[in-house]
């Protein structure tokens, strides 16, 4: 059946850094992602900032803590902060990540790797569709950047992925500097993992920069878009078509105007691929 | 060797990442790679978990980061052993700190150092305190004047009075200064989106709690004639709610 959400161009994260350039320059980008957690708060300025730019922008909610990986029980005081944000906003869709990142009560605030195995696969499955009940909608997972890999794997990620989207018909989030990392740090081909991903269930597409430590990539958000990364967009734009895509920067962030140009880098290498897959088929 | 199921998996993750060590179990299910062998590859997580929960705390407690210096990065690391994250929102990371540093090494010869990590607490608390439209003087003039005595004020969500042994508001402004020991009080209290903070006298410290734990008028002005002569008890009770009126402490009165 294949995932069905609405395409909203090219976006950039909602940081605190810019809420001024925001809301006093009256710059915009043409959707915002926001951090969920961010804003489960009682009140203060992050709310009133995001309620402005609800009022003129969609926004999507993406989480870090839905742990949808954990071997606890779901947080189902999360869950309903969640939910209540949600109706709130109203969001265009909900995301987090496939990963865990709790144990026995205790976070991590980091996106820890799953193996890739049978049990972890039926376990994600099942948070997935709890989670899609409690909130009454379709979520997107995303593939996280990884570090470590597991003897006991017996699939690739993109396949669990995938199978992790068939079978709790939920989207994909398809964070391709995490490809593209991963792939570095594992040795594997970042445009076979592409090709593993079904064409139905892309529904938002994540680009940041790395750092490379020279040992192993890192997930830092706090570069521009390395050369390498914008190839593998571009063979994800001509294998999945337009998928609103969302540039990340966390760290050392840079000015607004610094990010919304990344996200017009980001419209322009989409606007050429679909234009080079028009003349093909003309 | 056995597959470890995911929960002994995470366990041994969680283990690595909380002690510090690489737990041996972890890195015998984890492959090497090109570059890197599997106890290399576990400690990336181990110094990033370390790494971006300093960086929250310093962000919280920037002033209190600011007066440890090169210390706050041990303090950080003995924190997060004794009190590892129970939320899913790095908001509350921080909560427990000003306790842990008044029984912490760190500061047995800098006592006042917990009750910064307190002030900065209250800020942080009334940053993000539920919202509410301040009552303006204009809306005083509902109030009859038989009534005043029963009226009850409503203060805003985001007012707290901190009460310490030293001049925490001082530390505060200069966070590398040596106070002596002084009895002080701070109001902490948010306007629009503004935090602020001010040293307040015992008297509104007296009424402010009163206030807080929605005494009526009557109760508040008793405390102003704990601290004042009674011929200037009204004035200083009418000064005082101009003030927080002022300064946007009141959301709403009941008759």
């Amino acid at each position: 059946m294949g995932i069905s959400v609405p395409y909203l161009g090219h976006g950039v994260g909602l940081r605190r850094q810019h809420y001024s350039a925001i809301l006093d320059e009256g710059r915009r980008a043409d959707w915002f992602e926001v951090i969920s957690e961010n804003f489960m708060i009682r009140g203060g300025r992050p709310l009133s900032v995001l309620e402005r730019v609800r009022s003129e922008r969609p926004i999507v909610l993406h989480g870090v803590s839905l742990s949808l990986g954990a071997t606890d029980p779901l947080n189902v005081t999360y869950l309903a902060e969640l939910g209540a944000l949600a109706r709130r906003f109203e969001p265009a869709w909900v995301s987090d990540h496939l990963c865990w990142g709790s144990y026995d009560l205790r976070y991590a605030h980091d996106l820890l790797p799953l193996p890739y195995t049978e049990e972890a696969l039926d376990h994600v499955v099942a948070r997935v569709c709890a989670v899609q009940d409690a909130l009454g909608r379709r979520i997107l997972v995303e593939n996280v950047s990884s570090y470590v890999a597991f003897a006991h794997s017996t699939m690739p990620e993109w396949e669990f992925l995938a199978a992790v989207a068939r079978r709790a018909d939920c989207g994909i989030l398809l964070d391709v500097n995490n490809v593209f990392v991963s792939a570095v740090n594992h040795g594997f081909d970042a445009y076979e993992y592409l090709a593993g991903i079904p064409l139905d269930r892309v529904g938002q597409i994540h680009l940041a920069g790395h750092t490379d430590n020279g040992t192993h990539l890192l997930d830092t958000h706090d570069h521009p878009v390395r050369a390498e990364v914008w190839d593998l967009y571009r063979a994800a734009v001509r294998r999945f078509g337009r998928v609103s895509t969302l540039v990340e920067w966390d760290e050392r962030i840079p000015p607004f105007a610094d990010v919304l140009a990344e996200a017009e880098r980001a419209r322009a290498a989409e606007a050429e691929v679909l234009a080079d897959a028009c003349a093909r088929t003309a | 060797m056995r597959a470890p199921a995911l929960r002994e998996l995470q366990a041994g993750f969680w283990r690595s990442l909380h002690s510090g060590a690489p737990d041996a179990a972890l890195v015998a299910a984890i492959l090497p790679s090109a570059t890197l062998t599997p106890a290399e590859r576990v400690s990336i997580y181990q110094s990033m978990y370390v790494w971006r929960l300093h960086e929250v705390l310093g962000e919280d407690y920037p002033k209190t980061a600011e007066a440890l210096g090169d210390g706050f990065e041990s303090v950080v690391r003995r924190y997060l052993e004794r009190h590892p994250s129970e939320h899913p929102s790095l908001r509350h990371l921080g909560r427990h700190l000003p306790a842990f540093l008044a029984r912490d090494a760190a500061t047995s010869e800098r006592p006042w150092l917990a009750e910064l990590a307190r002030l900065e607490l209250a800020r942080t608390n009334a940053f993000d305190a539920p919202d509410a439209v301040p009552l303006r003087a204009t809306d005083l003039h509902t109030i009859a004047p038989e009534a005043w005595a029963s009226v009850r004020f409503v203060p805003i969500a985001a007012v707290e009075v901190v009460r310490s042994a030293w001049p925490v508001h001082e530390v505060w402004a200069d966070p590398t200064a040596t106070p002596s020991p002084r009895d002080t009080l701070v109001r902490v209290w948010r306007q629009e989106f503004r935090v602020f903070h001010a040293a307040i006298d015992a008297l509104e410290a007296s009424a402010l709690e009163r206030l807080v734990a929605r005494a009526p008028f009557a109760a508040i002005c008793d405390a102003v004639v704990e601290h004042v002569p009674p011929e200037n008890a009204a004035s200083s009770a009418g000064a005082l709610l101009a003030r927080w009126i002022e300064d946007g402490l009141l959301a709403a009165f009941e008759s």
